[in-house]
């Protein structure tokens, strides 16, 4: 309690420099607050982004298919296993879907390219990226039609409008080559000329009809979950509802690679970049504790001298570093509260920085040109935790210098 | 309060050696004394014959190169270093030259400070700091901080956080040196009476004339050797 006090009024004794070791303090958590919460935005904006192009955050697929995709691999009864995967509280969707290879062709040209087979009937703007970015036309009414949906540079390539034909080829399920042609009733822009010159949406019956399917067969189901983060917990709950040797259940990390590596590195580097910024302002707080206690030199020796045991010494310093910590984590939430709104309900827009520039991708998925924040309970408790900890532990040194204090040097004459 | 025979302090064949480059200085050489309760007693002589060397082996500050120095019968040798802070503590009063207040505590927190490092419960706390507050005479001003007080009242907040503990000895070095006549006066005036009335054994190390003549023992240290130990 006595040592309680003496530090809070100790902390006080220069008041300019305490706040100037506060302001450092909020300053790292104006920075770690903005890094971590961009991060948290953009990543899971990414993921979910990158879940709404075809796999989900979770894929429950043929054993195999998603190290070698094959129409020959596919799912029977998927609507009784999304019924079942529909009573986990943290799903918000699933949609049954036969991806795989084909050759699309006008009167005049022909590429290769993908396809996605989907039921209209369940799909939503929401769960599938290219229904969302529809640009002309609409989605075939349903998935019986002949129908067709291509993205802006498949129809440029083609040479192809809304409404025209074009016919596709691909493979069944016994390898044969099997074709049909549809009329293209929507056309859809994601900005990723990879995918819009290569993908297309076909209505699923009618697919199944053509790879000679069962009419509950599909190459994947695809589960959306409302928190990207609980996609493991997902993926280890549906194993347990489809308990199959047959079937896989894997969660974006494993079917979305290149995006899982690239927000790992990311993740890595800006943890890095943290840590580096995190040392620097150690280096600051240290600077402040030890010179306040090298101008204490004599007054600690004089606590010493009338019976302080040295431990207490190193108490004291630690108990003032606790209150520079707070102190400094409190400037910190008082400062950034209102970038932290900002940027929480406005935004950057780099558009403008943007325009003219094509494609701009990252992990595979369009970037956002608007960036937001959020911050994740758990990344609020490290920002927090993690600066509180920083502060205590730059107190280490200068505290053990306190408690080394040499009684008869520092007082001359008792 | 009776003075008695017994020794509080003891020093046995003291020999203090500093190195300073590559020659050893002998601070205090083969030194014996012993300071009884109730003593009233200062050492004296000139810079660098060894007075602050002896007070601060008194004081636990420093340790003999040999010898012993006992407190009340304890070899200090003997004691850890938390019991010589717990000695220091509970039995051991100092007053400094330049008072060395705590800057940032009132006088009443000065002189409570060594009392809550004891332990000793807050409502004790409080009846013995005002009760030793107002037997130094600064009564009404507990809630001054140093830097608001005068030098002679500093150094009676020194005073009382030194008593306040009832140590058996109080060791104070030159605690006329900073403060006017008058000052000083006084302060050897509170320090006779709380010797004389409480029976609070005092030490010091000065080169005051003022202090020596009240002193009833003048202990004359040359070269770091005792030169002669007289009763006045």
């Amino acid at each position: 309690m006595m040592l309680n006090r003496l530090a809070w009024k100790n902390i006080w004794r220069h008041k300019r420099r305490t706040l100037i070791t506060g302001f450092s303090i909020s300053f790292g958590v104006f920075l770690a607050t903005t890094f971590t919460g961009i991060g948290d935005y953009t990543y899971t904006n990414m993921i979910d982004v990158s879940a709404t192009m075809g796999l989900g955050h979770v894929t429950v697929e043929p054993a195999g298919y998603n190290l070698a995709p094959s129409l020959d691999k596919r799912l029977q009864n998927a609507s009784q296993i999304q019924q079942q995967i529909m009573t986990l509280p943290q799903v918000t969707q699933t949609n049954a879907r036969i991806m795989g290879q084909a050759m699309f062709a006008s009167a005049s040209k022909s590429i290769g390219g993908s396809f996605m087979a989907i039921d209209p009937a369940t799909e939503t703007p929401a769960a599938n990226l290219f229904i969302k970015s529809i640009v002309e036309g609409e989605l075939f009414a349903s998935a019986d039609t002949r129908g067709i949906a291509i993205g802006t540079v498949m129809a440029e390539k083609l040479n192809l409008r809304l409404g025209k034909k074009i016919v596709y080829t691909t493979t069944d399920v016994d390898g044969e080559i099997v074709g049909e042609v549809a009329r293209i009733s929507a056309i859809f822009h994601t900005g990723l000329d990879e995918v819009d010159g290569a993908m297309a949406l076909l209505p699923i019956n009618l697919m199944r009809k053509t790879l000679s399917y069962q009419s509950d067969d599909t190459s994947i189901i695809t589960v959306l979950i409302s928190d990207q983060r609980d996609a493991e917990m997902v993926r280890n709950e549906v194993a347990k509802i489809v308990r199959s040797e047959d079937v896989e259940i894997l969660s974006w990390k494993k079917t979305q690679g290149d995006m899982n590596g690239f927000v790992t590195l990311k993740r890595g580097s800006q943890f890095l970049m943290e840590l580096l910024i995190g040392l620097v302002i150690a280096a600051g707080i240290l600077n402040t504790i030890l010179m306040g206690v090298i101008e204490r030199s004599r007054e600690f020796a004089v606590m010493v001298a009338v019976g302080m045991a040295p431990l207490a010494l190193f108490l004291l310093v630690m108990v003032e570093a606790f209150w520079l910590a707070i102190i400094g984590l409190i400037l910190g939430i008082i400062i950034t509260a209102p970038w932290f709104y900002y940027l929480f309900y406005t935004g950057l827009d780099y558009s403008a920085m943007m325009e003219g520039m094509q494609d701009v991708s990252a992990g595979g998925v369009l970037f956002d040109p608007l960036i937001r924040i959020r911050l994740f309970k758990e990344s609020i408790i490290a920002i927090l935790s993690g600066l509180f900890l920083l502060t205590l532990f730059s107190a280490l040194y200068p505290a053990w210098r306190a408690m080394r204090t040499d009684t008869v040097d520092n007082l001359k004459t008792i | 309060m009776n003075q008695s025979n017994q020794p509080i302090v003891q020093l046995t064949d003291i020999t203090r050696t500093y190195i300073q480059g590559e020659i050893e200085v002998n601070a205090v050489s083969n030194f014996n004394l012993e300071i009884k309760q109730g003593d009233f007693a200062t050492l004296c002589g000139p810079s660098g014959s060894g007075k602050t060397t002896v007070l601060n082996m008194i004081g636990a500050l420093d340790e003999p190169t040999s010898g012993i120095v006992s407190i009340e019968g304890q070899s200090l040798s003997e004691l850890s270093r938390s019991e010589i802070s717990a000695l220091r503590r509970d039995r051991i009063g100092f007053v400094f030259q330049s008072y060395n207040l705590i800057p940032v505590l009132t006088a009443y927190e000065n002189a409570e400070f060594v009392l809550a490092l004891q332990g000793v419960k807050p409502a004790e706390r409080h009846d013995r700091v005002m009760q030793v507050l107002k037997e130094v005479g600064l009564e009404g001003l507990e809630n001054r901080r140093p830097d608001e007080m005068s030098g002679g009242q500093q150094q009676r907040v020194a005073i009382a956080r030194a008593i306040v503990t009832r140590p058996a000895i109080v060791l104070a070095d030159e605690p006329t040196a900073n403060v006017d006549s008058a000052t000083a006066e006084a302060l050897l005036d509170l320090m006779q009476e709380l010797n004389k009335n409480d029976g609070v054994t005092f030490l010091f190390s000065t080169h005051d004339q003022r202090v020596i003549d009240r002193a009833k023992r003048v202990i004359h240290l040359r070269d770091g050797q005792l030169e002669s130990d007289v009763l006045q």
